[in-house]
């Protein structure tokens, strides 16, 4: 094969328009695309993201009360309550109160320093409450310390603040505060001047948020024994034995209205297993993706187009000089090589302008939206399938050319 | 050097078939300055493209340079063209978006012939045809005569065994016409074997040796009062 770049690089020269057409439109669309396979393959990630709960046999039933001027020890009383009714079910396993949920989508976190008087947090956490069945009702893997005792947990009011002077931490959060180890029976500060201890480590324990944001955090969280006595509402965390979770969702229902009436459960999204929870939660990245990659797909294609076209109309408009090239002595696969190298220097082209594009875009989503930095294997990638889908989209036209007879030199236009 | 025997180029459709050529004879020799003439139709052009290899022939034989053509495929046939045949067109068929220097270098290249020798053999046939201040020239910037002898160096550049030129003067106006066709007579001298078609009988006459075509055979011409007139024309244009 004979490969002329010199001469094409010049024949180019005159034909600046549509060649610098095609290469920023390549240079673009390479840009666009690197960033949004980026983002699909972040929001995919995020979608396999391990909770650390038990997501096969665990739902959460959001229990809102029907009267909410009661006190804190009625709340307390009628949680007390009901969570003796839900451990009693036959399709159950256990049952913990909670303020909150992994996966819920947003919920309470804090700010964790070292010493009270720190003003620059250290870091920052989800904060969850629960009684002595937390760990166990979602399934949590305790990999150092101990759970809580019964006589640790306390009761919190409406609008009450309570450090509990325990705390279990996900490793993720004993590691952060305590690089060197050895976390147990430590402080830190997560609320007020009062220090709480670590009894307990889990592992992995996700927070509630999914948010790109605190994807720098994600597996940081504490627990607090608290029965958090809201007298707006509370959440209830079921476990069900293996295999019986449909029963357990038809049952609890019915067992809490047993305890009493006045309560609503949302009969469309006041019961759901963490399938559905999951699914929800991660929604907004699922459509992000399958958006990303609907506009990339486009995109190629258009950029596919573009070249398709250009190329065969600059096959037909030398089809005399093809002809002559044959005439000259041109082999079929120099004619095609001729046209594929041509598309190759025009997309390198638009790749390198691509590439920067590509990055420049990724930093100013860096500092605009706080966004990761984007590997710049993306941008390899995203050059590959540029110059292969150039290669692709120019060889049925290149393969016309290259079938134009010699005898074409002979006629007159 | 140019041998076809009975050859023959029929064009078929579901209808009907054509002869352009029809068992058709010619033997040129090493060295001689033929022209072919003919009136529109008469296969003038036909002949020339298969003489060229730059299309196949329906049937009978036709060697090249002592190789039988015939049954050579795709590839063999470019080589061929590239190494022993140059051509000259009547629209001189320069590429327009190469300056004269590339214009020249694209069969070289096709040989894969290494740049300092390209270099060498373009400039040298540029001098040869009076055009070496030219070679950076696009052909837009060349007058009618001037690319031709653009496309001349270009099929001489590759030391072909045969030129094979068609109607080479037909876009020039005579003063140009006659520049050319001075140029191609140069080269004849020197040795070269040249095939040139032309419908025009003063042309013709400049030729060693003349072949008529009508109707896709080659005809006697000792018996055609024309051929006589522009040679005696020719004669007198000489002694004059």
């Amino acid at each position: 094969m004979n490969i002329q770049i010199r001469p094409i690089l010049t024949a180019l020269r005159r034909h600046k328009a549509g060649t610098l057409l095609i290469a920023l439109q390549i240079a673009l669309t390479l840009a666009i695309v690197c960033n949004a396979l980026f983002i699909i393959h972040q929001r995919l990630t995020n979608l396999s993201v391990t909770s650390g709960v038990d997501e096969a046999n665990v739902f959460v039933i959001a229990n809102m009360w029907g009267d909410v001027g009661q006190s804190t020890a009625q709340v307390d009383a009628q949680v007390r309550a009901d969570l003796l009714a839900l451990r009693q079910l036959p399709a159950a396993l256990d049952a913990t109160p909670a303020s909150g949920y992994p996966l819920r989508g947003g919920g309470w976190d804090n700010f964790v320093t070292m010493t009270p008087d720190q003003t620059k947090p250290t870091t920052d956490a989800a904060v969850y409450t629960g009684d002595e069945h937390f760990i166990g009702t979602l399934g949590l893997r305790l990999v150092a310390g101990r759970n809580f005792h019964p006589d640790e947990v306390m009761v919190m009011g409406t609008q009450q603040a309570i450090t509990p002077s325990t705390a279990i931490v996900s490793k993720a959060l004993a590691d952060r505060l305590f690089p060197d180890g050895n976390a147990l029976g430590k402080s830190f500060y997560a609320m007020g001047t009062t220090p709480s201890t670590i009894v307990g480590i889990v592992d992995p324990l996700h927070r509630q948020g999914v948010d790109q944001w605190s994807n720098g955090y994600a597996g940081q969280a504490l627990i607090w024994p608290l029965r958090a006595d809201d007298s707006r509402g509370i959440y209830y965390i079921v476990r069900a034995k293996p295999g019986q979770l449909a029963d357990a969702m038809r049952e609890a229902p019915k067992a809490l209205y047993a305890q009493s009436r006045l309560r609503i459960i949302d009969p469309k999204d006041g019961i759901q297993d963490y399938a559905t929870i999951r699914h929800k939660v991660y929604d907004r990245d699922r459509g992000l993706a399958i958006l990303m990659g609907i506009i990339s797909v486009v995109l190629l294609a258009i950029t596919a187009a573009g070249i398709v076209g250009l190329t065969s109309f600059w096959v037909g408009q030398r089809r005399k000089q093809i002809g002559v090239r044959r005439a000259l002595g041109a082999r079929q696969r120099d004619i095609l090589a001729y046209f594929l190298t041509e598309n190759f220097l025009i997309s390198a082209t638009g790749v390198v302008l691509g590439a920067v594009l590509a990055i420049a875009f990724n930093l100013w989503t860096v500092t605009r939206f706080e966004m990761d930095r984007m590997s710049m294997a993306y941008v390899g990638a995203g050059v590959l399938v540029l110059l292969l889908l150039g290669q692709g989209a120019t060889f049925a036209p290149a393969l016309r050319a290259s079938r134009v007879s010699p005898v074409e030199a002979t006629r007159s236009v | 050097m140019l041998k076809m025997t009975h050859l023959s180029k029929v064009y078929r459709t579901e209808v009907v078939e054509t002869y352009a050529l029809r068992d058709f004879n010619i033997d040129v020799k090493e060295g001689e300055f033929v022209a072919v003439t003919g009136p529109s139709g008469s296969g003038k052009t036909t002949f020339l493209t298969i003489a060229g290899l730059l299309e196949t022939f329906s049937g009978g034989e036709y060697h090249l340079d002592g190789i039988e053509v015939s049954n050579l495929n795709d590839n063999a046939r470019s080589k061929i063209r590239n190494e022993k045949i140059g051509f000259i067109f009547q629209a001189f068929n320069l590429i327009p978006d190469l300056n004269v220097f590339d214009n020249i270098e694209v069969p070289l290249r096709y040989r894969g012939m290494k740049a300092a020798e390209r270099k060498q053999r373009i400039m040298d046939s540029l001098e040869r045809v009076g055009l070496a201040s030219r070679a950076k020239h696009y052909p837009a910037e060349l007058s009618g005569g001037q690319q031709q002898r653009v496309a001349i160096a270009r099929a001489l550049a590759g030391s072909p065994r045969l030129l094979l030129a068609d109607e080479p003067t037909g876009n020039l106006d005579t003063q140009m016409a006659r520049g050319v066709l001075e140029l191609l007579e140069d080269i004849h001298r020197e040795g070269a074997t040249i095939v040139m078609v032309t419908h025009d009988p003063e042309l013709a006459a400049r030729a060693q040796r003349n072949v008529h075509i009508i109707d896709g055979q080659v005809v006697d011409l000792s018996e055609d009062p024309r051929f006589h007139a522009a040679h005696a024309a020719v004669a007198d244009e000489a002694h004059g």
